[in-house]
């Protein structure tokens, strides 16, 4: 099947006109980038098979993956289509594994995986629980994808592939463009049909800023809803499992997949407390028409409006703003003070952990190990072997967190680092209408689980901010589009030694503000979402729009996004 | 000159010679403390003793892991990804673990926290995978405690050691540097075993305060099965601080003595530590903050490390467990579940059974001895049963090398012996051999045993006198020399007797005989 006959067939049943109108001169033409969701029903109505899917991202993989940097591994093709060929089968068989059944995706690198290796270079002898979940429902991995080694930092090691797939290529500056990090492959790889989604992580905004810069969809759900198990940890408080997709939609479909509680996980949500969770009100539960939000309450934070925020950011929100206004929106100025603290709070805490999390690569039972440190020099049985493993931002970070933790200096920087984040997290809990369903069971875990379920609904209405409380903020994701690769501070780009000499002390500092607006979400442990809601008029490059809601309030969260993905 | 001087004063002072008062209620209060002044050396120097032991917790599996907490496997077998600290593995906490600790915690009168927390202590060594241990530094389970001592101890006074906190931990690895030459060997599996981590205060002032103080604290853990509490297989291991002062003076600069392996060298190391402090002092030298170890064989202490070089060990919340909640009910479940204490049950056993202190403690001391002499004593003559499990079936096994958990014998069994001993169906000799074949594997009582093998006690006078006389008869040299006047000829006689019945003649009657015919 030709790439023009697979287009008159698409025509039959596909409502996007511009599929048809791309047709051959525009590599969106792919099958490849497709939603999950009218990919699995074509499927499943047997209009095109799993194999072919398979077959037309691992042409793009090999069209562009060179050029994008997007992949650490792929999949041998001949596994991913032995595994297409099962799923085909299935389909006409009738027996359907799950609703990303013959779909294939792609993974962050620091996802365990037995099938290929993960990054810290080593094989997993176990899938991480995701994984598993997802290979169950069907998905076919078909490659890890490229990221800042630990997931630390804002620019990721992949380039932006907007310039490569936008269908509007004249009004784009052609300078290459980061994808943003760290998930920067698994943004890219999906920006450009090389998977149909893919499992990425945010510690910090590091699904957010990357589906920022490259026009896709980055959904960072609430702290404990997924599974870390099998993540290779970077800060383990902050971390969560993220989902880069196309639309909304499909991000809530995976979601639905990965969202379990986990034994193996201690801050899995308990089943108890997700089912409290779900007895919970929200704004979703209670409206059923898109186009009439007029009970919607949505909170901008003053706060966002920093000096650094550009200004075809700053009227994409504006335009946000005005179009939840215009379906019936109340639109309500917020005040979350402790902002200002949480990215310093952030680069105390993230840091600390990471230093402890990454103590483990030592190189005595795998990975790196250096020829100075196998001499018989008992005292150093280490250094020189984490030194030349690690790469410069993840020392960087290695010793701030070793620093921010010695005896002299915990209290004075852990501690109120700490201490900023639980502000953070009592900001979002009094500007949020629904309560903080963790909040509900505090002190006394063990009575509350006593109580019947309209107790619990008296209590969460009790402390429901009826009057005054929002269901969603709304702010930027990022301060600028995507930034050039030769501004940014990237080390995988940084090989060019130019571009190191470049930089002064404060160069480091200064790429820590990206992470300004998504930090915030990542100290409270709430869902967020970066939804793609327009195109610089300066530069030609995708901005996201970053939606908030309360811990647990996801599908809260999936509305609104929805709305806005419509209205782009 | 010093070391003889403050080694006979030890002496002294075990013996409690010196001892300058008894308290008798079990209150603790600083006034009680300067009442116990102990004092070295023309009374002028007092020791300051405090402990911290690590308890291996007896669960089936690791504190955070599914692996196999049991110890002597093959190396390196019970261990998880977890436990080897793979990229993207996570802490699961065992809840038997916790429970065991609960249990050690009220046992030892502490008080146990509704919300503890933990935190990870941060080093390099390569038998610690993850590079940082699981402990709780900041809020641990237990505050609190009392561990009392006293007569029943073997103390001649009574006084009670303050317990300041009991915290969860993981176990490390074991690092082995004496198999392979310019080689270090890891074993992983006891890699994340849970420990739980008792600290005293200072309460202690001799090295046999605080011997007597873990060897309380093990009959309590055993007791309630917490731990093994057995310090040469490393179940429980022992640091002690110890630091001297001028008395009625603030308390001098502490050293710590790490890695002790028995109750012995723990206070062979206090007694040689505290001799060397009050040495450096009276040279006018100054102690060091620092942590020493303890040669053995020249029973000396020698610095490991001072404070300066000391590890810094970054102490940090741990990110992936959220703190531990425990409610009310539960804690009060495991109180109403604790087995008898130590003290309250050496009182009942002693009153009950009126058998001395030594033989309850002899009991006590293997897990489960009590519980086995209660079964083998009913209807029988407690000292009788004592001695028989005591020196006898203790001996033995001792003997064999055989651990008391593996007894084969069961208290049925012994019991058995016992009353065939009593009702003079066998000597105590022969009952001995009996209890030797059940030792071996022989199951059946000692009155099957007895008649199966003809073991039977001659008891039969006729037959005894026809024995006797026939004994008499044929030495006539030493006859003679009893009539002479040499009484010892006639323990002779009866041992000639007893040789001819293998062993079987009641010695009673044969006495009797004897005495009769010569």
């Amino acid at each position: 099947m030709n790439c023009l006959q697979r287009i008159i067939f698409l025509s039959n049943f596909s409502n996007k006109k511009y599929i048809f109108s791309y047709a051959l001169t525009n590599p969106r033409c792919k099958l490849s980038f497709l939603s999950v969701t009218k990919a699995q029903d074509l499927l499943q109505q047997k209009k095109v098979t799993s194999v072919t899917l398979v077959r037309d991202c691992f042409s793009q993989i090999s069209k562009y993956n060179a050029r994008l940097n997007a992949f650490i591994k792929v999949q041998n093709e001949n596994v991913a289509l032995e595994k297409a060929i099962e799923a085909d089968d299935r389909f006409n068989k009738g027996i359907i594994k799950g609703p990303l059944d013959g779909i294939p995706i792609t993974y962050k690198d620091n996802f365990c995986t037995k099938e290929l290796s993960t990054t810290c270079d080593f094989i997993s002898p176990f899938n991480a629980t995701i994984v598993d979940l997802l290979q169950d429902s069907g998905a076919i991995m078909i490659g890890k994808t490229n990221m800042d080694e630990f997931g630390m930092g804002a620019f990721g090691p992949a380039y932006n592939p907007h310039t490569i797939i936008s269908d509007q290529k004249d009004s784009i500056d052609q300078e290459p463009r980061v994808a943003g990090g760290s998930s920067g492959g698994s943004a890219a790889a999906v920006a450009s049909g090389m998977c149909f989604a893919s499992l990425g992580s945010d510690t910090g905004g590091s699904i957010r800023l990357p589906a920022s810069y490259c026009g896709v969809i980055g959904f960072k759900p609430s702290y404990g809803q997924c599974s870390r198990w099998g993540l290779v940890a970077y800060a383990s408080s902050l971390d969560t499992v993220g989902i880069i997709t196309r639309n909304v939609h499909d991000a809530q479909l995976i979601y639905d997949i990965i969202s379990k509680y986990d034994e193996k996980d201690p801050s899995s949500l308990p089943p108890k407390l997700r089912s409290i969770n779900a007895s919970l009100a929200s704004f979703e539960k209670t409206n059923s028409n898109f186009t009439d939000l007029s009970k919607l309450r949505v909170g901008i934070p003053q706060e966002y409006y920093v000096s650094e925020l550009s200004d075809p950011i700053k009227s994409l929100w504006k335009r946000g703003i005005s179009l939840l206004r215009s379906y019936g929106a109340t639109i309500v100025s917020v005040s979350c003070p402790s902002t200002r603290y949480a990215l310093p709070a952030y680069y105390i805490l993230a840091p600390a952990e990471a230093s402890s999390n990454l103590a483990r690569y030592d190189g005595v039972r795998y990975g790196h190990r250096s020829d100075m440190d196998s001499k018989q020099d008992e005292e150093l049985l280490y250094a020189h072997t984490r030194s030349e493993g690690f790469g410069e931002e993840v020392k960087r970070r290695i010793l701030l967190g070793t620093y921010t933790l010695t005896a002299g200096s915990y209290n004075n920087y852990f501690i109120y680092a700490q201490r900023i984040r639980k502000m953070v997290q009592s900001n979002f809990d009094s500007v949020f209408r629904r309560p903080n369903p963790l909040h509900l069971v505090k002190n006394e875990s063990s009575s509350f689980y006593n109580r019947n379920s309209d107790e619990i609904f008296e209590i969460s209405n009790k402390l429901r901010n009826e009057s005054h409380g929002v269901d969603v903020i709304m702010t930027p994701v990022a301060i600028s589009t995507s930034p050039k690769v030769k501004d940014s501070l990237s080390s995988s780009f940084l090989s060019n030694s130019d571009n190191a000499k470049n930089l002064d002390d404060n160069s480091f500092v200064n790429a820590y503000v990206n992470d300004v607006f998504t930090i915030p979400a990542n100290l409270a442990g709430i869902p967020a979402i970066s939804v793609p809601f327009g195109i610089s008029p300066i530069d030609g490059f995708p901005i996201g729009l970053q939606l908030m809601t309360q811990y647990g309030d996801e599908h809260t969260l999936f509305y609104i996004s929805k709305v806005l993905e419509n209205n782009r | 000159m010093i070391k003889t001087f403050v080694t006979t004063y030890l002496k002294k002072t075990c013996n409690g010679s010196n001892i300058k008062r008894h308290v008798t209620s079990y209150q603790y209060s600083t006034q009680i403390r300067s009442e116990r002044s102990i004092l070295y050396k023309s009374n002028k120097w007092e020791a300051i003793i405090g402990l911290e032991v690590h308890a291996q917790l007896n669960s089936k599996t690791k504190l955070f892991s599914l692996s196999s907490a049991s110890f002597n496997e093959p190396v390196n077998t019970n261990v998880s990804v977890i436990d080897a600290a793979f990229p993207g593995t996570l802490p699961k906490l065992n809840a038997k673990c916790v429970e065991l600790a609960v249990a050690a915690s009220l046992a030892l009168s502490g008080n146990v926290q509704l919300v503890s927390s933990f935190d990870r202590k941060q080093y390099f060594y390569p038998d610690l995978p993850p590079g940082y241990q699981i402990t709780q530094h900041y809020a641990p389970i237990s505050l609190g405690g009392k561990i009392f001592l006293n007569n029943l101890d073997g103390l001649e006074y009574d006084t009670v050691v303050r317990i300041k906190q009991i915290q969860l931990e993981q176990d490390t690895g074991k690092s082995i540097h004496d198999i392979v030459p310019g080689m270090t060997l890891i074993d992983l599996n006891r890699a994340g075993t849970g420990l739980i981590e008792i600290v005293t205060e200072p309460d202690m002032r001799t090295s046999k305060e605080a011997g007597l103080t873990v060897k309380k604290l093990q009959a309590i853990l055993r007791a309630i099965g917490s731990s093994d509490g057995n310090m040469e297989e490393g179940s429980l291991r022992c640091d002690v601080n110890v630091s001297v002062h001028e008395h009625e003076t603030p308390y001098g600069t502490r050293c710590e003595i790490k890695n002790l392996n028995s109750i012995k060298f723990l206070m062979a190391a206090i007694d040689v530590e505290i001799e060397r402090q009050i040495k450096e002092l009276e040279n006018g030298n100054k102690i060091v903050q620092e942590t020493r170890g303890f040669d053995v064989l020249k029973n000396k202490t020698f610095r490991l490390r001072t404070k300066e070089t000391a590890t810094d060990y970054r102490y940090m919340p741990e990110p992936d467990l959220s703190p531990l909640i425990l409610n009310k009910d539960y804690i009060t479940r495991i109180s109403n579940n604790l087995p008898e204490l130590p003290d309250d049950l050496k009182t009942r056993i002693m009153k009950q059974y009126g058998i001395p202190l030594h033989d309850v403690i002899v009991l006590m001391n293997e897990t489960g001895g009590v519980k086995y002499f209660e079964k083998a004593v009913k209807n029988r003559n407690p000292q009788h049963v004592s001695n028989w499990i005591t020196h006898e079936l203790f001996g033995l096994l001792h003997a064999r090398n055989i651990k008391f958990s593996q007894n084969p014998v069961s208290a049925l069994q012994l019991g058995s012996v016992v009353d065939c001993v009593d009702n003079g169906d066998i000597t105590g000799k022969v009952g001995k051999k009996i209890l030797e074949k059940m030792i071996s594997g022989d199951s059946r009582l000692a009155s099957i045993i007895i008649q199966d093998e003809g073991l039977r006690q001659l008891s039969d006078i006729n037959e005894l006198e026809k024995i006797c006389q026939d004994v008499i008869l044929q030495n006539p040299e030493q006859l003679r020399s009893f009539k002479g006047g040499k009484q010892t000829v006639f323990a002779w006689f009866v041992g000639q007797v007893m040789n001819k019945t293998k062993g079987q003649a009641n010695p009673k009657l044969v006495n009797e005989i004897l005495r009769k015919l010569l």
